[in-house]
């Protein structure tokens, strides 16, 4: 008798400790963040992982503080394949709305590769009211819908560099080369996509048209092509000084490769997604020296000294992971948007979407990338000095194969080196 | 300008012959189109990389094991699937396309697609022809191409095996009654052809990278070279990759980059209206039709 009256006070006890525990189990209960992007692809692979870090950070340090409770971070993914050229966009629309339903995210962060898939899920983001962290799509389209339309497009923000702010990179880059060389004569070469021809008809028509450069050629090339030998001729047959070339597929590093074996006169400067990382060099049989690339996002595979947070968000990186970030575009906001949304949550004190996305529009976080807000378009603000707003960051690779920072000033370690055999017109 | 362009025209010419000798062997005479065929070239290429790259195998090696997996591909792809449907020319097109397909997406699939799935390029060095620096590797196609064409004429015009290709090629049931076995003669037909795609995948890719989307650009091009040049003339081949490599090369010096792939299917729609069966096709029936 008396041991059945211990078994039940016992069972008893336990119930009581159990049920008094259940409001901080339930407190417990991961907050969701859904990546849905294309994570067969490099960019969307390193954020994706940067994402993760940046939640086993968080969670590490006590999670995220929802009114008086804490609780931490948990990642779902789902591949949208938007990338893969051939895979329409309801195919990536199907995978956005299928991770908002099945997982309950409270937000969503990379997103969509290619803008048209953004600017078209724009609307399924509005019906669930989820808010979506950008870091990846870069066309200003999605800024005109939520400024056309604010209360219901309000969910969506961009906290990687756009194609307007690349623009005025590639400008200032351009202005750095003819103050420092007097070069004013460029030949054109981009990927036959509509981001890249925009890009550089933008740079001609607000940079090229109104500094008196002479834009000797504008030639687009198919995605897929390995042969820029006639461009390069041209290019030297017409005395172009600055090549300035603008693509994202993973065979543009052979134009640089060319541009190299075939000793074309010229510096090169612009956007070659594949010599963002340090990999390049050896993938590239060294043949990238004296290249200027710009990295889209401070920290996004090349981190500034003068920036230490952007060091010390690359060496964290490598030491879980094992390796260097490669892709110059996504990791680095991915990373901030994590913590941007903490800070918002916490803000808010809650996770109802409204109060959150109020949350989100008062960022002002200084980070990896520098200083990070969101203008009314909720783009985060870019420009040359980290301590007033994000930066991209333009490297020149050495003949010894390091990048070396070249520009904006305010991070520079060096200014920029001719390639051999050319000569400084001032 | 014209002098450099001139060579690489001539470069791009071997390129498209090399993407093409495979894919014209097989059809020329086991009457097969292989729609594996960018398939078949893009998976010697992993190959090539993986044994490079993560069993840390010479170059030399990882491309030769590479040309001999992908060859004995081409002969297990027609012995366990194409015997069977052999004669019927839409289940063999859908057969090897549905083969090509379900390698590529596998690639895809398993996230094989970055700039950095490459292979080294044989010699590290250019100098200048006629004006213009070309790369050493680019040459090596060249010559490549001029070996492999020398090649397979002398291999069908002196070897037993050789001549029985021919004879396949030029009538089936009357090379059986002189006792050669035609689909051993096919199965032949089908391994060197993806054997070709191998060697030709081991020397154009370090120009450019490692993609599943090459597989459907070579196939195309492929297509586009023995349709103009006609199905199984290997002439045909030779003259069809000049004019198209020519013509592309030309396009995009003295009109425009963007025109140069307009270029061969311009090209396709032409010979298809005005000479149904090709340049040096033999197909005359097709002719005779219209």
């Amino acid at each position: 008798m008396e041991r059945k009256r211990l078994i039940i006070c016992v069972i008893l006890a336990v119930m009581c400790a159990w049920s008094a525990a259940a409001p901080s189990v339930r407190a417990a209960e991961p907050i969701v963040i859904g990546v849905a992007t294309s994570l067969g692809f490099l960019e969307g692979r390193e954020s994706m992982k940067a994402v993760q870090m940046a939640v086993d950070e968080i969670n590490a340090a006590g999670g995220v503080k929802v009114g008086a409770a804490a609780r931490p971070f948990r990642v779902e993914s789902i591949d949208l394949r938007d990338a893969a050229p051939g895979v329409p966009v309801p195919e990536a629309l199907l995978g956005l709305e299928k991770i908002i339903l099945e997982k309950k995210p409270t937000a969503l962060m990379v997103g969509p590769f290619r803008s048209e898939a953004l600017i078209a899920g724009m609307d399924i983001i509005a019906k669930y009211k989820v808010p979506l962290l950008g870091t990846i799509a870069m066309a200003p389209g999605s800024e005109a819908k939520i400024k056309a339309d604010p209360q219901k497009y309000k969910y969506v923000f961009r906290t990687c560099l756009n194609a307007v702010h690349l623009v005025k990179f590639l400008a200032g880059t351009m202005g750095a080369i003819n103050k420092q060389f007097g070069f004013n004569k460029v030949y054109v070469m981009t990927q036959d996509v509509a981001w890249a021809r925009a890009t550089a008809d933008l740079v001609k028509k607000l940079y090229f048209d109104k500094s008196g450069w002479t834009v000797l050629g504008m030639e687009s090339y198919p995605t897929g092509t390995s042969d820029f030998s006639s461009a390069l001729m041209k290019a030297r047959s017409q005395g172009a000084q600055v090549i300035m070339p603008v693509f994202d597929m993973p065979q543009s590093g052979t134009l640089v490769k060319q541009w190299n074996t075939m000793k074309v006169p010229t510096i090169m400067a612009g956007f070659v997604s594949p010599l963002a990382g340090s990999e390049a060099w050896k993938i590239f049989d060294g043949k990238i020296g004296g290249v200027l690339n710009t990295t889209f996002e401070l920290g996004s595979a090349m981190a500034a000294s003068k920036l230490p947070a952007s060091t010390d968000f690359m060496n964290k990186y490598q030491k879980k992971y094992g390796q260097e970030i490669q892709a110059g575009h996504g990791p680095a906001p991915s990373y901030e948007s994590v913590y941007i949304l903490k800070e918002a949550i916490e803000r808010a004190g809650s996770l109802e979407s409204d109060a959150v996305v109020a949350g989100l529009e008062k960022t002002d976080r200084r980070g990896v990338m520098g200083r990070i807000r969101y203008d009314d378009g909720h783009q985060a603000v870019y420009g040359f000095d980290p301590a007033e707003t994000s930066v991209s960051l333009v490297s020149q690779w050495t003949d010894s194969g390091k990048r070396v920072v070249v520009f904006p000033d305010s991070l520079a370690e060096n200014m920029i080196q001719l390639p051999a055999g050319l000569k400084s017109l001032k | 300008m014209f002098a450099g362009t001139v060579v690489f025209a001539l470069i791009n010419s071997s390129i498209l012959i090399l993407l093409a000798i495979g894919f014209n062997l097989t059809f020329g005479i086991s009457g097969v189109a292989n729609f594996a065929y960018g398939a078949l070239y893009i998976m010697s290429a992993y190959l090539s990389w993986t044994m490079l790259n993560l069993l840390h195998l010479p170059f030399w090696a990882s491309a030769a094991l590479s040309i001999v997996f992908t060859t004995i591909s081409g002969a297990m792809m027609y012995r366990f699937v194409l015997l069977r449907v052999r004669g019927q020319a839409l289940s063999e097109v859908i057969a090897t396309f549905g083969i090509g397909l379900s390698i590529l997406e596998l690639f895809r699939y398993l996230g094989l697609v970055g700039f950095e799935y490459t292979l080294p390029v044989f010699w590290n060095e250019s100098f200048m022809i006629a004006g213009a620096y070309v790369d050493i590797q680019r040459i090596i196609i060249v010559l490549i191409a001029l070996v492999l064409v020398l090649g397979l004429w002398l291999f069908t015009h002196f070897t037993s095996t050789g001549l029985a290709f021919r004879g396949i090629a030029q009538d089936e049931r009357t090379a059986l009654t002189f006792g050669i076995d035609s689909d051993r003669i096919a199965t032949l037909s089908v391994s060197f052809g993806a054997g070709l795609a191998a060697i030709a995948a081991t020397i154009i890719i370090p120009l450019g990278s490692i993609a599943p989307d090459e597989g459907y650009d070579v196939l195309i091009k492929a297509l586009a070279v023995c349709i103009i040049g006609g199905l199984g003339s290997t002439g045909g081949v030779i003259v069809a990759g000049v004019i198209i490599g020519f013509a592309e090369r030309f396009t995009d010096s003295y009109i425009g980059s963007h025109w140069t792939m307009i270029v061969s299917l311009a090209a396709i729609l032409l010979v298809l209206a005005i000479k149904p069966s090709g340049l040096f096709g033999q197909q005359k029936e097709l002719e005779e039709r219209i």
